[in-house]
């Protein structure tokens, strides 16, 4: 692992980490300084464009948009953290155990993981939210069922290298535990390629979760999540342009920002372009 | 031989966990399944009958294998908001949203394999900086979004194209034969017609389209650029072939072959992401219905149409290997 701040990087990096940082502050933080209530509704005060008293207008129910996309900060990101989190832990154990136990067990895990990463990951966790019954609750659940292979796949290709190196087979001799190899040998060395997917993986999750909430079965209607405000706010589309465009400007804005970052990383932490050098 | 025979044991297996996948969505996952295939308004008798009816008294094995024998015999259940057979509603829904997807799928191919070819050949430049910052962008663009301001701009705001629909009011009399409109219409000979379903088709693609093919530049340009070092690439400069030849004879029929495999993935997720564009653009087909068995808590209207793209997937990533085993040699002779 690499000092992460001896990169060379330009202007559309720095602004990139810059937005980042902002947008988890907004994520932790922002839903207890929204100007205004994010439910409150307000027939009289609906559909008011942007202005000194609604920085970003108000939608079809008289509710601030900027309160509403203060408070969704935290339904959509901190929804999409907790998948990555969760993934990256239950795939990683899945990949790793499979790597070390090899054998059939191996085959049998990542013969599934290959069927699994073929299914569409969007319709798999549709099937599996509306079974659920819907709520962000049930595509937060549903995500993690369908996301899981990809860290399985890549941490058992990782270990498998680590484990095929001489110093591990050296360790074995020296009678090295298994649990000493996992800590000190394989997740130090598979820190790079998973930081990169992770960061790479967050605009693809939050893409997922938003679509989910705007087809319905992730958080409900009310609920400022940014996919459920563009949904909420599709009739108005034409006569209040704010209402669409500001929550589906917030998930691009934040899906890009992470894809810059993602993309800055792959280049300079990737094993296959770092050995080139 | 034996290499295609490993692919379709593979889509067996695949299909076993596929169907696997969608009983335990439908019978496992939502609680107590005659309630749920009861509808919301059924009686406590009606729910019992349909308990023995659907086997539900049978240990787990046995409800499994009854649900193999239904799906075999095609028998995906009754919808509750059309009143027919699930099977009926998909036949009916799959070709709008099937011809949507393989015009997206020509966009795709028409701007992921010429740009991701040229992006290869000037790695480095301003050119290739400026394509990586789209493909970026374009993989941050949600698609629902997109579809809204692609609507919202292009169809009601400047009228070029129509705002919804599959085709237009004044050949709503129009009679299909395979279901494909376009097909159809020039089966029938009516360009009138053909440019009308097209018109309609464009928008709702390009929606689509957009994130996959943000995804296809970078696919290409990675493989192309592999392909572009090697050898024979030399070997042909020093003996003094055109960049031209170079490029379009020996690097893109090598370097577009491995992406083929991507391109093969992405129609199934397209087909999978028409749930967020037919809603939005009022178009028949899968995606619509699936978002529309959602709000009537159809659960198995939903796991229908799951069934039907992993199924749709599995068949178009068998048919891609076939053809990559078709087109490559050294495939044949090894296997």
């Amino acid at each position: 692992m690499g000092n992460l701040t001896s990169y060379p990087k330009g202007a559309l990096e720095w602004a990139a980490i810059f937005l980042a940082v902002a947008i988890l502050i907004m994520a932790l933080f922002g839903g207890w300084f929204t100007p205004y209530d994010p439910l409150q509704i307000d027939f009289r005060g609906k559909l008011q464009p942007p202005s000194g008293e609604h920085w970003l207008g108000t939608d079809g129910s008289g509710r601030d948009v900027l309160s509403r996309l203060m408070a969704g900060a935290q339904l959509t990101i901190l929804s999409t953290l907790v998948v990555i989190a969760v993934v990256l832990v239950i795939g990683c154990a899945i990949g790793i155990t499979s790597a070390f136990v090899g054998g059939w067990l191996d085959n049998l895990l990542m013969r599934l993981a290959d069927i699994w990463l073929g299914f569409p990951p969007l319709i798999l966790a549709l099937g599996f939210a509306a079974a659920l019954g819907s709520s962000l609750e049930a595509a937060i659940w549903a995500l993690i069922f369908s996301w899981w292979p990809n860290y399985a796949r890549l941490s058992r290709m990782i270990t498998n290298d680590i484990l095929s190196e001489p110093f591990v087979a050296g360790a074995t001799a020296l009678g090295v535990p298994t649990w000493r190899k996992v800590v000190f040998y394989v997740i130090p060395n598979a820190f790079d390629v998973l930081i990169i997917q992770v960061t790479l993986d967050i605009s693809a999750v939050m893409l997922a979760i938003s679509g989910l909430s705007f087809i319905g079965v992730g958080a409900q209607i009310p609920a400022p999540e940014w996919g459920a405000m563009i949904a909420g706010g599709r009739a108005h589309a034409g006569s209040a342009w704010w209402v669409v465009m500001v929550p589906g400007l917030a998930i691009f804005v934040t899906a890009l920002a992470f894809n810059i970052i993602g993309d800055m990383l792959r280049r300079e932490l990737d094993p296959t372009t770092r050995r080139r050098a | 031989m034996a290499y295609i025979l490993q692919r379709v044991a593979f889509s067996a297996l695949s299909l076993f966990v596929l169907v696997f996948i969608t009983f335990l969505l439908s019978h496992v996952v939502p609680g107590d399944p005659a309630i749920a295939a009861a509808g919301p308004n059924a009686g406590a008798e009606k729910i019992a009958a349909l308990r023995t009816e659907m086997g539900l008294d049978e240990p787990f094995v046995t409800q499994f294998l009854i649900y193999c024998g239904n799906i075999l015999q095609g028998d995906l259940g009754t919808s509750w908001f059309t009143h027919q057979p699930i099977l009926d509603d998909l036949l009916r829904e799959l070709p709008p949203s099937l011809e949507l997807v393989v015009i997206a799928m020509v966009i795709n191919l028409a701007i992921s394999l010429p740009v991701g070819l040229l992006t290869a050949r000037y790695n480095g430049t301003t050119f290739d900086d400026i394509v990586r910052l789209f493909a970026m962008a374009g993989a941050g663009l949600p698609i629902f979004w997109t579809a809204i301001l692609l609507q919202q701009s292009f169809a009601a705001d400047w009228q070029l194209f129509p705002v919804a629909g599959r085709i237009g009011f004044e050949y709503r009399a129009f009679e299909g034969i395979t279901g494909f409109y376009l097909l159809d219409s020039i089966l029938r000979g009516r360009p009138d017609v053909f440019f009308d379903v097209l018109s309609h088709l464009i928008l709702p693609a390009f929606a689509l389209s957009l994130l996959f093919t943000a995804v296809g530049v970078r696919i290409t340009r990675t493989s192309m650029i592999g392909e572009f070092r090697k050898d024979y690439v030399t070997l042909a400069r020093a003996k003094g072939a055109g960049e031209g030849r170079i490029m379009f004879r020996h690097v893109f029929p090598n370097g577009a072959t491995p992406s083929l495999t991507v391109f093969g993935m992405q129609f199934g997720w397209m087909l999978g992401a028409t749930v967020l564009v037919e809603e939005i653009f009022g178009r028949p087909g899968i995606g619509r219905y699936a978002v529309k068995a959602v709000t009537q808590s159809d659960i198995h209207g939903v796991v229908a149409v799951v069934f039907v793209v992993g199924l749709v997937f599995l068949l178009a990533n068998l048919a891609v290997d076939m053809t990559l085993y078709a087109l490559s040699p050294r495939k044949r002779a090894e296997g």
